[in-house]
């Protein structure tokens, strides 16, 4: 399991979100656009709740379920993650 | 639409112009649709117009043997028949197939011009009706109250009633079972063949129709028989010989009945099938679906395994006589639950619309399950059948262990290249002494797959799936020789291992038809289907049957390959 | 029974059938089993106002549901009845005056609705409390309070998922609700296949709010009649169902129909959300309550069994009319079970139902339709008859069969279970962090309902199936059931094993049968960890069938042949017990669940 020893850079995360989606989507990460909405891939309410999980087991933070419903591209999402880093995790305290 | 010309006549049967005739239910104008049955159903009223359009294409000439004056040389052509019909309507089916089962009795033991007299009633349009059960007593026909005493001067006088009767009120004709000695027992039984043409008014009369789940329009009723006379030609048989021209008559009449269930099994996959081809599902078809597919090709094998075990069953009427009431069981008990369960299946799939009354296809698929609900329960129950088969244990698996089959019967009976010699209904017998010539011959069966398995002609995995069905067989039957005999005491136990022989069953009857039936370079895709869908009931549990080959089989169908067994003959 | 002295028979865990005639539970057992509920009171009151289901003259029995169901028509004794024990309180928050103060008791209050009639159950109960819990869980102050006022002044409620067209993917949903010129949103599209339509005072509805992708283009609306225009909605005609006859199924048309800008329930947009929380109280709720239906068809077959003769000696002494009548009481112990440990998760670990509620929901409506099925071969052709002694049977047989795919179909519930899978099984299953004994003991005090704390995921906690080893570790689990247990524990390691190597593709709707499967089997455990601790749980109660491992032996059993796995011979004297008990409890009119109340008549 990936342990971070600090907060992971913002294009670590979003390289590392492209490969769960491209993972997910069974496409290749090159064919992943950051900026694309995330159900465009086919990735449903459903895959974004999955996809929350892998989130917080990777960065040990507690995430609301939703938070891929609400920040639906790559950009977003790690825009979003990049700033409950930076603020110690408001939306839950780290496990 | 009008027929001018039976389709169906001494001499002449034209199953494919009758099948055409009867047209596709989905359409509103056919004879028999979807649009029509559902208003009858409503309204719980008989199909009568109907069963009169059939009468005229000449189907109750195939309910009535060649000697006797009609159509019927083949029992498969029978079930083909009454399965066509079903396939539209189980109502319709059951309505007009019952003149069959009133038949049959008459058949098996009436005088020549006696039998003669009632085919040409039953040809020219007489329902017939068939009054065994009782208020009371299901399926305990020793327990009939029904009494017929014989009148100084010749002929009987009947008190009592008979109850749940198909047909009892529309039949002409009636064939009833009648204590005819007060204290009963298994010679305390005759056969009367009422006619009420005949029968003085005031001493009989109609009992009212019984609401039922399903069949609603169907007529189940009964007959009130108060100190009516009969005349004295009007016993069919041996006075005392009642029972037994009864239980013989059954296993005809059970075999023919599975043809129920397989017209029910074509409607159901026919709907799950439009269903799913063409509902949208998170952004997809429904057949797009994995679990989708799987279900589906399931239910085809579900459905061949069904037709295989009917379709050689009625065959077997002319090629294992002494067979039959094993094999009448087996077919009774299998194919009438294994239908249930492919209809539950296919019904899952339609979620609401196997639920509302007038939505796809006018309701269909919720009057289907209803209808169908009763073929289980009519002419012997799951229960009873699997009764019989457990008293068989004993000789099954004696039959096994010496294995007389005769395996060249066995290969007439699924070799449908050829036409099946005459039936020997003489030959019915109420003991099938030397057990069941399909189960035995499973070890010469797998064996013919073996050299073209090496051969490469036929993959190996139907090979093995052979071999294992071969030894859990022998397995069954070891088990089989520990049963006590029937007591009244059956355990559930022994109810599970005629489940299990009845998987058995349909796994040999399947290898038989593919081995008789072969043609170069065919892909035995639909055996391994079947041989994989009894196998997964017949294997011990922990271990778990890869469901693949349903897949496979779904993805043959959906591209039109040919991938059905030589008995499927569903057109519409 | 087990000897009290603590001295066991080592070899089966259970002493053979000599020891404990099933009759010998003598009258004051019985009365001190009854699980004492602050609502057994109340119960009894519902019980009696329904009275003798056999009475002929009844107005609520049997006779008089099956006349209303031939003529498709609601029971109206029913009805009033209903009106006069204000049913619709049980719907409501106690800080709003009503009675929803826990949801094992809603449960067993609207259970004995549904023994009685199921239509009652679904057209006067269940279609009303779907859409209040979704005004429970996002209302604001104003739409809670005028949701209970409604309710409480014994008007009605329903909630407008459905669309024909696309089923279960409610997210595909076409009615919409934008903004019109003037700010305030306008209806527009169809709402199908819903109970009530026409005698609804209040509505919630499921719309489109914004057309951008994603999963927050969704709002659920909180409509009152009174707030519509004259001639809204347009009224589609009645939908004729094969069961359910009497409850009216309509539809709803809205053509540009504006409605107050406050309508939306929370903020807009959480739609979605809404409905996946909500969904977890409902779908506990509605196949629990529906158990009562298997109840009824126990005690009709056990009714018949016990009447019938058949060549020669009662259907009931048969050794396997016997058996079916035992496996389709463990199935209905099973469903109970699950569904009150469910239910009791609800109040104690909201975070983690989401799993449990559709886990629940597609186990139990599974056991219910199959047990019923397999009584119906029991009655045999009495089970075909509409009138008569029996009729009553194919009536709740039909009845049963939205328990199949209405509110979530059983394949949609395991769509739901499965994509929550694969974390459970690298994290959250090797965490034995234990539930609070507090869900496993039947009728102790529970917390409020916690509505608000109700999660769309489980965050990769599941503390339920973490009590099957813990279960285990109890030393009173020995012989036959820890045997058992074993079995079940064997199955959930695979289960891990299987869930951990799950490919991406098979957490969607797209997932192979076996991914599927393996949701199904999560389910089977879950049910069989229920059982386990219920009976661990619950021997001190002095019910000497519920502390009698027998029951729990049976279910594992065949909770164990559901997931494909060898139970092993199941011992004669377990099967003999449970139908002993099937008749004992039919002669002494007890109803067949848990509880083991008392029924009038």
């Amino acid at each position: 399991m990936n342990i971070p020893e600090s907060a992971p850079s913002d294009t670590d995360l979003r390289s590392w979100l492209r490969a769960r989606v491209a993972h997910y989507v069974q496409l290749d990460v090159a064919d992943i656009d950051t900026t694309t909405a995330l159900t465009t891939y086919g990735l449903d309410s459903v895959y974004a709740l999955i996809l929350c999980g892998d989130i917080e087991d990777h960065l040990e933070l507690v995430l609301e379920p939703t938070v891929a419903w609400d920040h639906p591209t790559i950009d977003a999402l790690a825009r979003h993650l990049e700033e409950t880093l930076a603020q110690g995790s408001p939306s839950g305290e780290s496990r | 639409m009008k027929v001018t010309e039976p389709l169906i006549d001494t001499g002449q049967v034209d199953l494919a112009g009758f099948d055409r005739a009867l047209g596709d239910p989905a359409d509103p104008a056919a004879l028999l649709s979807f649009a029509r049955s559902a208003e009858l159903d409503r309204g719980e009223r008989f199909p009568a117009d109907i069963c009169r359009e059939l009468d005229r294409m000449g189907l109750p000439s195939l309910y009535v043997p060649a000697e006797f004056g009609g159509a019927l040389t083949r029992y498969d052509e029978l079930v083909a028949a009454l399965r066509a019909v079903a396939r539209r309507d189980l109502t319709v089916a059951i309505g007009h197939g019952k003149t069959f089962l009133g038949g049959v009795c008459m058949w098996l033991a009436g005088r020549p011009e006696q039998a003669r007299e009632l085919g040409a009633d039953i040809i020219a349009g007489a329902p017939v009706s068939w009054g065994l059960t009782e208020r009371g007593h299901g399926s305990d026909l020793l327990a009939g109250e029904t009494t017929a005493t014989p009148e100084p001067g010749g002929g009987f006088r009947v008190h009592g009633e008979k109850w749940l009767i198909n047909n009892a009120t529309r039949g002409t004709l009636l064939c009833l079972l009648v204590r005819t000695r007060p204290e009963g027992g298994p010679r305390g039984f005759s056969l009367l063949l009422a006619d009420k043409r005949r029968l003085p008014a005031d001493r009989w009369r109609p009992l009212p129709k019984v609401p039922t789940h399903g069949i609603r329009g169907a007529d189940i009723s009964g007959i009130a028989l108060d100190d009516c006379p009969f005349p004295a030609d009007a016993l069919i048989g041996e006075q005392g010989a009642g029972l037994e021209i009864a239980l013989k008559a059954l296993q005809l009449t059970r075999t023919a009945c599975t043809a129920l269930s397989l017209g029910a099994a074509d409607q159901a996959v026919r709907l799950a099938e439009e269903f799913a081809a063409r509902r949208e599902l998170y952004g997809r078809r429904l057949v797009e679906l994995p679990h989708v597919r799987r279900v589906l090709g399931e239910a085809y094998a579900a459905l061949y395994a069904a037709e295989i075990v009917s379709v050689l069953a009625a065959r077997s009427v002319h090629t294992l006589p002494e067979e039959m009431a094993v094999i009448s069981a087996v077919a009774k008990s299998y194919v009438p639950t294994r239908v249930d369960e492919l209809i539950a299946a296919c019904g899952e799939l339609l979620g609401a619309r196997a639920f509302l009354t007038e939505v796809h296809e006018h309701g269909a698929f919720q009057k289907l399950e209803r209808d169908h609900r009763v073929v289980g329960i009519f002419d012997g129950s799951t229960f009873v059948n699997q009764h019989v088969l457990i008293n068989h244990f004993p000789v099954l698996a004696r039959g096994h262990q010496k294995g007389t089959a005769d395996e060249e019967a066995v290969g007439r009976t699924a070799d449908l290249s050829a036409p099946p010699p005459p039936a020997r209904l003489d030959r019915l017998s109420l003991l099938a002494r030397g057990g069941c010539g399909f189960t035995q011959s499973l070890h010469t069966a797998s064996g013919e797959l073996r050299a073209p398995a090496s051969a490469g002609e036929v993959p190996a995995r139907v090979a093995e799936l052979a071999e294992e069905l071969t030894n859990s067989c022998d397995r069954l039957h070891r088990e089989l020789a520990l049963i006590p005999p029937a007591s009244q005491d059956v355990q559930p136990e022994a109810f599970a291992l005629a489940s299990r022989y009845e998987q058995c069953f349909a796994g040999a009857a399947a290898l038989r038809l593919w081995l008789h039936n072969r043609t170069p370079g065919e892909d035995p895709l639909w055996l391994e289907a079947v041989l994989t869908y009894v196998l997964r009931s017949v294997r011990p549990p922990g271990q778990p049957t890869d469901g693949e080959v349903f897949d496979r089989l779904f993805d043959a169908r959906a591209a039109g390959r040919p991938a059905s067994p030589p008995t499927s003959v569903v057109t519409w | 029974m087990i000897d009290e002295t603590g001295s066991r028979d080592a070899q089966a865990g259970i002493a053979g059938p000599e020891d404990d005639p099933a009759t010998a539970a003598s009258i004051e057992d019985l009365a001190a089993a009854t699980i004492d509920t602050p609502t057994t009171a109340s119960l009894n009151d519902l019980e009696h106002l329904f009275g003798d289901p056999w009475d002929p003259d009844n107005p609520t029995g049997h006779a008089a549901v099956l006349a209303a169901d031939e003529a498709g028509e609601m029971l109206a004794a029913g009805e009033r009845l209903l009106d006069g024990y204000g049913l619709n309180a049980e719907f409501v928050p106690p800080e709003l005056g009503g009675r929803l103060t826990r949801l094992d008791h809603l449960i067993e209050v609207m259970r004995v609705v549904f023994r009685y009639d199921p239509c009652l159950g679904l057209g006067y109960g269940a279609s009303s409390l779907i859409p209040a819990v979704n005004v429970w869980a996002a209302g604001d102050e104003r739409q809670r309070r005028r949701m209970a006022e409604v309710l409480l002044a014994g008007g009605r409620a329903v909630s407008g998922y459905h669309e024909l067209a696309h089923g279960n993917d409610f997210a595909r949903a076409e009615f919409s609700a934008l903004p019109g010129d003037d700010g305030r949103l306008r209806l527009n599209g169809r709402k199908e296949v819903i109970a009530n339509a026409r005698r609804a005072e209040a509505m919630v509805l499921f719309a489109r709010t914004s057309d951008a992708p994603g999963s927050r283009s969704h709002s659920q609306l909180f409509v009152e009649k009174a707030d519509l225009p004259a001639g809204a909605p347009v009224h589609l005609p009645r939908f004729h169902s094969a069961g359910m006859r009497g409850v009216q199924l309509g539809g709803l048309e809205f053509r540009d129909c504006p409605i107050p800008a406050d309508a939306v329930l929370g903020a807009p947009g959480l739609g979605m959300e809404t409905a996946l929380r909500s969904f977890q109280v409902t779908r506990t709720a509605l196949p629990a309550m529906t158990a009562g239906i298997l109840e009824t068809g126990l005690e009709v077959t056990a009714r018949f069994a016990n009447e019938r003769v058949l060549y020669g000696r009662s259907l009931a002494g048969m050794p396997y009319i016997g058996s079916i009548l035992a496996d389709a009481f463990t199935d209905l112990l099973i469903c109970d079970c699950l569904a009150t440990v469910t239910a009791r998760s609800v109040h104690l670990l909201p975070g983690e139902t989401s799993l449990y509620a559709s886990a629940a929901k597609y186990f139990v409506a599974t056991l219910l339709m199959d047990a019923m099925d397999a009584l119906s071969r029991v009655l045999g052709a009495q089970f075909y008859i509409r009138d008569g002694g029996y009729g009553i049977f194919q009536k709740h047989l039909r009845d049963l069969a939205p328990a199949g795919f209405g509110h979530t179909a059983r394949v949609a519930c395991l769509s739901t279970v499965l994509p929550q899978l694969p974390r459970l099984a690298r994290k959250g299953w090797l965490d034995d962090t234990q539930p609070p004994a507090g869900v496993f003991h039947l009728g102790a005090d529970l917390p409020p309902l916690p509505f608000e704390r109700l999660s769309i995921s489980s965050g990769g906690r599941d503390s339920l199936s973490a009590s099957l080893s813990a279960a285990l570790g109890s030393c009173e689990l020995d012989g036959e059931l820890r045997r058992l247990v074993l079995v079940i524990a064997a199955e959930q390691a695979d289960v891990r094993r299987e869930c951990a190597a799950l490919a991406p593709g098979d957490l969607t709707v797209a997932a192979r049968p076996e991914a599927l499967r393996l949701a199904a089997r999560y389910a089977a455990v879950l049910a069989a960890t229920a059982c386990v601790n219920i009976w661990l749980h619950n021997r001190e109660r002095h019910d000497a069938f519920l502390s009698d491992p027998r029951w729990a032996v049976a279910a594992l059993g065949r909770i164990a042949e559901r997931v494909g796995r060898d139970p092993g011979q199941r011992p004669r004297h377990v099967t003999e017990r449970l139908s002993a008990e099937v008749l004992s409890r039919y002669r002494d009119r007890r109803g067949f669940g848990l509880s083991n109340r008392r029924l009038p008549g």
